[in-house]
């Protein structure tokens, strides 16, 4: 397929994965701060804009209502949601010959909804609601995408851009979390794990795997590890992979398998416990940079073909 | 109440021959009074839905705003000899046309040397392009895809009004609206001979891949867009569907040792054939525009070399330019010996003096048209111009005959529309596609324009027109059929 049209759906994966991702760590962070000392939030949002990359550009004040505006409905802020949204739309109407009309609509319909929505009145009033309304409707269009589009390349990259998002977004809504209850010595706070756990609609699914026992090393074990939980990290790599042995002709994209394959086995087969003990925040740090690295490759191999031939001679003052 | 009615008015009346409704139109006339004003209104209702639900809209005006695609519910209706007759004038002037184009660019310019066209006026038309001499196109197929305008006059008779031989639009209306007009008017298809529309894209590709480079055993075409915001987008996009082509953009393709490659996400693709919608000067900024980031840099030296036919040729504006309009009938004899089977509408040229003056004295009766332009921009109709509009045409005219022309008047034809509930007599016109590959091929019908506005003679979508699906009946008559 055109190397456009790859990127546009690999881009829409993306971008509605980051749309639901960020949701649910405002929505974590939100409802984790109401039941934790008012000393602690400046430090939580901050955190917050950290992992998110927007620390430095941001330029309110570090409180709930000013940073998840920000997050969420800051159209300067190209990480905010609406951002988010509105750039997965754009995507999708430069292949909207090749997406089904079904998941045109439904990535439509919630761009459209989210602008006609008053959100700083809404976030006042129900914050719930907004977070639970942009997860709902961003996996709407993953559940339409899935239901409606052939299986072919266009699907894959797709599917690709999720997983890849995903992956980093867990590693950044583990490393925001457990830094800072590890800071704030509250490693064993029950209420704060749930929280993480719910944040990636994880509990119940924990609950199941480790009958109870709420033991922090265990949940990261679970978010990073769990074979058939969808949004651990090693699930996603898994999916990313399938998704690329079929999208490569034979012996043609190791470059992006390689690196891809290295995250994965970095993830999987890791030491939680010795983990711990040297630093996740290092660790998690480096699954990011690794991740990085196969978007890159990903970027390179598949999006910029003819990108290495020299062209210079047609160019024109 | 009858639905249907005739109406004095100027023009030729399609479907009434005086108070007597014509014998192609009688079943279609019984058939609408029979449903009566009510369901018609509802039926258009549907229509519109139709059009609004699937996203078909064009943009109008200077600020490009859009709208849905408006399409009328009475059908044309256009019998089988009178298409004969159309058929072959079409194919006849699109043939002359594509000859003269390649002796223009690739040929030895005999009508130009000969005299039958002034060299002058076609060197300095804004179409002419110096960068297309010595790229040939396999079987001349110049004009793959051409449009041309014919209106009737106030006697009945087809007249060609403009050449469209760059890059005409409305293909996708034509095949939209038959598929929409057999979702409203089902019964009436029942009742009626219609010539089938919808091989279009099949056509287009057979054509398309038969001015491959010689020697390409599958060759591979594409649509070629400016992208997204072009007001023909949709078009684009579904020509591309209808083919089963990739639909790209200047960016999506690139030239390396003089042959065009589209990046995919399995390495460079090399392509044959481009079926470009995007306009000469923007095609290849080496060879045009180069502040444009619409085409691909090189893109003409590929064409040169041979490696990738580009259609419709560069530089076809040379011959639809309105100025060499004018000589098309002494084309069409010069290279074909035969007379024009669809003539041209009075034509005046201004740079000769004599002819200037007498159309500067009935500047008021006359319609003066910009050469360079179209969608029906820039036309004045004397009539219906104010002394002041007139008083500046006056004076363009003196300073650059050669940017305009004048015509007689043509009443257009007038055929029963729905508007605001009620079915009125309006001006319509007609633009035929034909395509040029292996032969010349006519799509039956064409896009049936219609000038909403009472008494309006300007049918273009762009200036608020609108549409009708048109029928081109089979030989055989209809009693035949229910005999069978």
């Amino acid at each position: 397929m055109l190397s456009r049209h790859a990127e546009d759906l690999f881009w829409i994966g993306r971008y509605v994965e980051r749309a639901e991702d960020t949701a649910r760590m405002l929505d974590v962070t939100y409802h984790g701060l109401l039941e934790a000392g008012a000393v602690e939030a400046p430090t939580a949002w901050r955190e917050l804009l950290e992992v998110l990359y927007v620390d430095e550009v941001f330029a309110g004040e570090l409180s709930a209502s000013p940073v998840t505006l920000y997050l969420l409905a800051d159209k300067h802020n190209s990480g905010s949601i609406v951002s988010a949204v509105a750039r997965a739309r754009e995507n999708a109407r430069g292949v909207r010959d090749r997406i089904s009309s079904e998941l045109w609509e439904t990535i439509n319909r919630f761009y459209l909804e989210l602008a006609a929505i008053d959100l700083p009145n809404l976030l006042n009033r129900q914050p719930y609601e907004v977070f639970q309304l942009v997860k709902n409707r961003c996996q709407t269009i993953t559940g339409v995408a899935l239901q409606t589009m052939p299986r072919d390349d266009g699907y894959r990259f797709l599917v690709l851009g999720i997983m890849l998002e995903r992956a980093e977004m867990t590693c950044r809504l583990l490393s925001v979390r457990y830094t800072r209850l590890l800071r704030a010595g509250r490693t064993h706070d029950f209420h704060a794990w749930v929280a993480v756990l719910k944040s990636v609609s994880a509990f119940e699914a924990y609950l199941k795997a480790y009958r109870a026992s709420l033991d922090p090393s265990k949940v990261l074990e679970f978010l990073l590890l769990a074979q058939d939980f969808p949004r651990s990290v090693v699930f996603a790599l898994r999916t990313a992979e399938l998704m690329l042995t079929h999208l490569v002709t034979e012996g043609s994209a190791t470059a992006v398998q390689r690196p891809l394959g290295r995250v994965r086995a970095r993830a999987e087969f890791c030491d939680i416990d010795q983990i711990v003990v040297n630093g996740l925040d290092e660790f998690l740090h480096l699954l990011q940079e690794d991740i990085w690295k196969v978007a890159e490759a990903t970027e390179r191999h598949f999006f910029q073909a003819g990108a290495d031939l020299n062209l210079q001679s047609y160019e024109t003052s | 109440m009858p639905a249907l009615r005739s109406e004095a008015g100027p023009g030729f009346s399609e479907v009434f021959a005086g108070a007597e409704v014509r014998p192609h139109y009688r079943q279609l006339v019984e058939l609408l009074d029979n449903l009566g004003a009510d369901e018609l209104a509802d039926r258009a209702k549907i229509l519109d839905a139709i059009f609004r639900d699937l996203g078909i809209t064009f943009a109008i005006g200077e600020e490009g705003v859009e709208r849905t695609w408006p399409m009328d519910l009475v059908p044309r209706i256009i019998p089988a000899d009178e298409w004969t007759g159309l058929e072959a004038g079409l194919i006849q002037r699109v043939t002359a046309l594509n000859r003269f184009l390649d002796d223009l660019y690739v040929g030895e310019q005999a009508a130009l040397n000969d005299g039958i066209v002034p060299r002058w006026l076609v060197e300095s038309s804004d179409g002419y392009q110096r960068e297309a001499h010595g790229i040939s196109v396999p079987r001349a197929a110049r004009c793959v895809v051409a449009g041309i305008d014919l209106v009737r006059d106030e006697d009945g008779t087809y007249r060609v009004l403009e050449d469209n031989l760059r890059v005409p639009s409305g293909i996708s209306y034509v095949l939209e609206n038959r598929a929409a007009m057999t979702r409203v008017l089902p019964a009436a298809f029942g009742e009626h001979e219609v010539r089938p529309v919808n091989h279009y894209g099949n056509s287009l590709l057979s054509a398309l891949r038969s001015i491959a480079p010689a020697g390409t055993g599958d060759p591979t075409v594409v649509v070629l867009t400016p992208g997204v915001f072009n007001s023909a987008y949709f078009e684009h996009a579904f020509l591309a569907r209808q083919m089963g082509a990739e639909l790209v953009e200047g960016r999506d393709l690139l030239v390396e040792d003089q042959v065009v490659y589209m990046r995919t996400t399995r390495g460079l693709e090399q392509v044959h054939v481009i079926y470009r919608r995007i306009n000469d000067e923007f095609l290849d900024p080496v060879a045009f525009r180069s502040n444009s980031f619409l085409g691909v840099p090189g893109l003409m030296g590929a064409a040169r070399a041979g490696t990738v036919t580009i259609a419709n040729a560069v530089g076809n504006g040379a011959a639809d330019d309105k100025a060499v309009y004018a000589f098309v009938p002494d084309l069409i004899r010069y290279y074909l010996g035969e007379e024009a089977l669809i003539n041209n509408v009075t034509t005046y040229l201004l740079w000769d003096a004599d002819h200037r003056q007498q159309v500067l004295d009935r500047l008021d009766r006359l319609v003066i048209k910009p050469v360079a332009e179209s969608g029906g921009y820039g036309i004045v109709i004397g009539e219906q111009a104010s002394d002041s509009q007139l008083e500046d045409l006056r004076r363009l005219i003196n300073a650059y005959p050669r940017n305009y022309i004048a015509q007689e008047v043509v009443r257009l034809s007038t055929h029963p529309t729905l508007v605001s509930g009620h079915l009125q007599e309006r001006h319509i016109d007609l633009r035929p596609f034909v395509l040029s590959g292996e032969h010349v091929e006519v799509i039956p019908g064409g896009l049936t324009r219609v000038a909403l506005r009472e008494g309006s003679l300007i049918v273009n979508s762009s200036q608020g027109g609108g549409s009708k699906d048109t029928w081109v009946l089979r030989e055989e008559p209809v009693g035949a059929i229910a005999a069978r």
